[in-house]
């Protein structure tokens, strides 16, 4: 090789190497980076939505690494205890009892958090004639015997008669259960134990749980039943949205019926009114729950959510609660003063700034007082940063001035329709906002219900004045007298004043503005598509039937036919070659 | 090695022989030794210490521990009942689905298949196994089984009336049936894992058949054999027992296949014998679903079950690697 080749050779060699080098420099990784240690954390799928959009918020703003794995509370609280993470996200605390055993807290030192608020829904996939349903109405008792195998068709009366306004299909429910220690399921067995205990003892008795199982994060399962157990809020929901889960109904967080664009069940609360778990009516349900004060108390901050489940306030979603955050508190373990510089900023991040985004994603921001005590928790983890911040200059939608929470005092009022009772509005929820055709009898006003602060008046449907699109104003929302809370149509429609049908029965078809007799129930959804269906077999010995065995014996001919021949033929020669 | 001949006047004995392997045989035998040895001895530690971190439990269980149906550890009730049944049914229908695949792939890669493409194929099948099982479990979930409903529906339908076909709850004379009776089943668990261990049953069988002797082969064809009565007559003989060796293999594989599995199935803990009913359940996915939240208690309980696990796949092993060494291309290879 000439001196020049090889000078050339050194010159590509170091100009590439010195590209390489610029490469490096020229995207740096953030100058702040360095400054913060890697934290792990684990647990809760319920809020892991937030948690996850919060830890890349932080990894983008600040270059701090945050890994989280949501692998449900149970988990989370394991490792916790474990040293496993540096800390764990979990809706229920240490201590509780299930089947008799406890569950030990951890031996290093820990502290609770409330992270945020949010709604435990019901996700369900449910068409009728083809189309979506978005609007199904749930009451507690309903809820909770369709999960203990008590309702296995979807036009079940006690369905029915939360649903006035939907031609519920003869469909099998199928209840899918987390099949992982959840928090999930401990948020809702709790209220089946608090509320529905008759049903819910009952239901532990035969899946041989032995008499009331309580809370447990392990959702107890009945063997022989159409229930279908997943792990992971992904996994049920995952489960719920696929074609064949049609017919499915699942508990998850809000905020997953959100993502993949399915709709949840409005609850029943204490006052009739149905309601769906949206930040607001989360934020007003949770002004019931009694917070553990106690600071040296080891369950300091965490729930007690019996006043959420009876919140009086029309606008409450009773399956309302706050996932916690599991911190520790002492220098042990693993866990250093600059890991706990890290955990202090990333919580002092998400309790303030991370709480605008918690509505967008479905879930709840944290009210005022909790932020505070939130942020004292904070100042506990060792190398936590404790300066003074101003909490009045938090951007959280909850803050108010004179300490009220915001979101929960300009929560709107449901709609009149919303009301138990003949009415049901065609709203859609969650994820999926699309419009459910209902009842011509059903349709009520789409007037707020309540005026005015305060609880919704007990008249709510009185005022609904939507007017009916065919002319004549749409029949209003029965009046208070109907207390029965039978769905009768002929009574709703009756009481329709300024119908051109006028009088005693009469109901004006919404679509074509043509008076309809008899009761109005009969025509339903006028916009019909027709539903596939696939009915697996008609008659064993049908023109079918003969098709499929004949296509059994020609496949079975092919395969065998062809050696077969060859014997026979090849024996016959044979044969006639001896005989020759 | 030299073979010993008597020589010489009666009553002699013969003289022992002995060839001198030199240094590097030596040393080269012994380091196969110590590696025979150690992947022995890790098999055994292994299973030791199952054995031991299992002691807890199955103290406590007794033998109760293998005709409980139940999960529940630290209510003191477990056992893998309904776990080991349901690993076993995944795993046969696996084999079912595997090894006709398997065969006909391998027969034709080996016999059939121009030269060309013979070496594409290879590498096709072989990628086929280099696919990671989360990837299998994700197309077996969001994928295979909503267009596989219609065919476990077909056959509950029409062959219902074998028990093993039958699924409760679904009626197929109602237009509303929901097809999630049908889902996160036995069936399409097994679906999945048989076309995770079709590659490797198929790469066994085609070694094992093209090295079908050629003398035969000709043999075959000089007799006036067609080609299928060639490979019927001769490669299928010889090559039967690597058939059943790479089937078991293939089976082992199957019987702890863990993360697709855990996708796909709803786990229940009763003895469901329902192949296309929803709800199964099977060692390896009741370990991954478990271990994390597991108590020290409830750990010791998983590990029993892993051990239970650990002797099935190890049985089915030695009997495929016997049979294989028995069988005349297992000998020859």
């Amino acid at each position: 090789m000439r001196p020049a080749t090889r000078f050339r050779v050194g010159a590509t060699l170091s100009a590439l190497l010195s590209l390489l080098c610029a490469l490096l420099v020229a995207d740096p990784p953030p100058a702040r980076a360095a400054t913060y240690a890697k934290i792990t954390g684990s647990g809760s799928t319920w809020s892991s939505n937030a948690v996850f959009q919060w830890t890349r918020n932080i990894k983008a703003n600040m270059g701090m690494t945050v890994n989280f794995t949501d692998n449900g509370s149970s988990q989370g609280r394991e490792q916790f205890k474990r040293n496993v993470v540096d800390f764990a996200v979990s809706e229920i605390p240490y201590g509780l009892k299930e089947q008799g055993v406890a569950d030990t807290p951890p031996r290093r030192g820990y502290a609770y958090m409330p992270i945020v608020a949010g709604g435990t829904s019901f996700m369900y996939n449910l068409k009728i004639n083809g189309k979506k349903v978005t609007n199904l109405r749930l009451s507690g008792p309903v809820v909770a015997k369709i999960f203990t195998g008590k309702i296995t068709r979807w036009n079940d009366a006690a369905v029915r008669h939360d649903n006035p306004g939907l031609n519920l299909p003869a469909r099998q429910i199928i209840p899918v259960v987390r099949s992982d220690g959840s928090g999930t399921s401990a948020q809702f067995t709790t209220w089946m134990a608090k509320e529905q205990s008759g049903v819910w003892n009952d239901y532990c008795r035969r899946t041989g749980r032995g008499s009331g199982c309580g809370m447990t994060s392990n959702y107890p399962l009945l063997s022989g039943s159409s229930m279908v157990s997943k792990s992971g809020s992904l996994g049920v929901s995952g489960h719920v949205r696929q074609p064949s889960g049609e017919g499915a109904i699942t508990y998850v967080e809000y905020s997953y019926a959100i993502k993949t664009g399915f709709p949840v069940a409005k609850m029943l609360n204490k006052k009739g009114y149905y309601v769906e778990p949206t930040a607001s009516s989360v934020a007003v349900g949770l002004t019931g729950a009694r917070i553990n004060n106690d600071k040296n108390s080891p369950n300091y901050l965490t729930q007690i959510l019996d006043g959420v489940y009876r919140n009086g306030d029309a606008r409450t979603y009773p399956l309302s609660s706050y996932s916690y955050m599991i911190l520790p508190t002492k220098e042990e373990e693993g866990f250093t003063k600059s890991k706990g510089n890290s955990l202090g900023t990333f919580g002092r991040y998400f309790l303030c700034d991370g709480q605008q985004q918690a509505e967008e994603l479905g879930y709840s921001p944290l009210p005022k007082n909790l932020v505070q005590a939130g942020f004292a928790q904070v100042r506990r983890v060792p190398g936590a940063p404790t300066s003074a911040i101003n909490i009045n200059k938090c951007r959280n939608p909850t803050f108010s001035s004179d300490g009220t929470n915001t979101l929960a005092r300009n929560a709107p009022y449901p709609k009149a329709c919303d009301k138990q009772g003949p009415t049901q509005c065609s709203d859609g929820t969650a994820g999926d906002k699309g419009k459910t055709p209902v009842k011509p009898g059903a349709q009520g006003g789409d007037g707020n219900g309540g005026g005015g602060g305060g609880a919704g008046p007990g008249g709510g449907g009185a005022n609904g004045g939507g007017s009916g699109p065919g002319g004549g104003s749409g029949g209003s929302a029965g009046p208070d007298s109907d207390g029965d809370g039978t769905p009768d149509a002929r009574e709703s429609a009756g009481s329709g004043g300024g119908g051109t049908g006028g009088g005693g029965g009469g109901a004006v078809d919404p679509d074509t503005g043509l008076p309809i007799s008899g009761d109005g129930t009969g025509s339903g959804d006028t916009s019909v598509a027709a539903t596939p269906v696939s009915l697996a077999s008609g008659g064993a010995f049908g023109l079918r039937g003969a098709l499929m065995a004949l296509s059994a014996f020609l496949l079975l001919a092919v395969v065998v036919g062809p050696p077969v021949m060859a014997r026979v033929l090849a024996g016959r020669a044979r044969r006639r070659g001896e005989i020759a | 090695m030299a073979v010993a001949t008597g020589g010489g006047v009666d009553g002699d004995v013969p003289r022992r022989l002995y060839a001198d392997p030199g240094l590097p045989d030596r040393v080269f035998r012994a380091v196969l030794r110590g590696g025979g040895a150690l992947v022995l001895a890790v098999m055994l530690l292994v299973g030791g210490f199952l054995l031991y971190r299992a002691w807890l439990a199955l103290d406590k269980a007794g033998w109760g521990f293998l005709s409980t149906a139940e999960w529940a550890p630290d209510a003191g009730k477990f056992g893998i009942a309904a776990v080991l049944v349901g690993t076993v049914l995944i795993a046969s229908v696996a084999v079912c689905v595997a090894v006709p695949l398997a065969t006909g792939a391998a027969l034709y890669i080996s016999e059939y298949a121009p030269p060309r493409l013979r070496q594409t194929l290879i590498s096709v099948v072989d990628l086929m196994a280099a696919v990671p099982s989360v990837v299998y479990g994700l197309w077996g979930v969001f994928f295979l089984q909503d267009k596989v409903i219609p065919t476990a529906r077909w056959i509950a339908a029409y062959l219902g009336w074998i028990p093993l076909f039958d699924v409760d709850g679904a009626d197929p004379a109602d237009p509303l049936a929901p097809a999630s009776v049908y889902t996160s089943s036995t069936f399409i668990a097994g679906l999945v894992v048989g076309m995770m261990i079709a590659p490797i049953v198929c790469s066994i069988m085609r070694e094992v058949f093209s090295q079908a002797p050629a003398g035969e082969r000709e043999g075959a064809y000089a007799l006036g054999a067609t080609r299928w009565g060639m490979i019927r007559s001769v490669v299928l003989p010889f090559g039967k027992g690597g058939m059943i060796g790479g089937t078991m293999l293939g089976l082992g594989r199957a019987l702890g296949e863990t993360i697709a599995v855990y996708m796909i199935i709803s786990l229940v803990f009763d003895i469901q014998w329902h192949v296309l009913q929803s709800g199964t359940s099977s060692v390896s996915s009741l370990i991954a679903l478990r271990y994390g939240e597991a108590s020290e208690f409830g750990m010791s309980a998983l590990m029993a079950a892993g051990f239970a696990l650990f002797l099935m796949t190890l049985v089915v092993n030695f009997a495929a690697s016997s049979i294989v060494a028995r069988s005349r291309s297992g000998a020859a290879s």
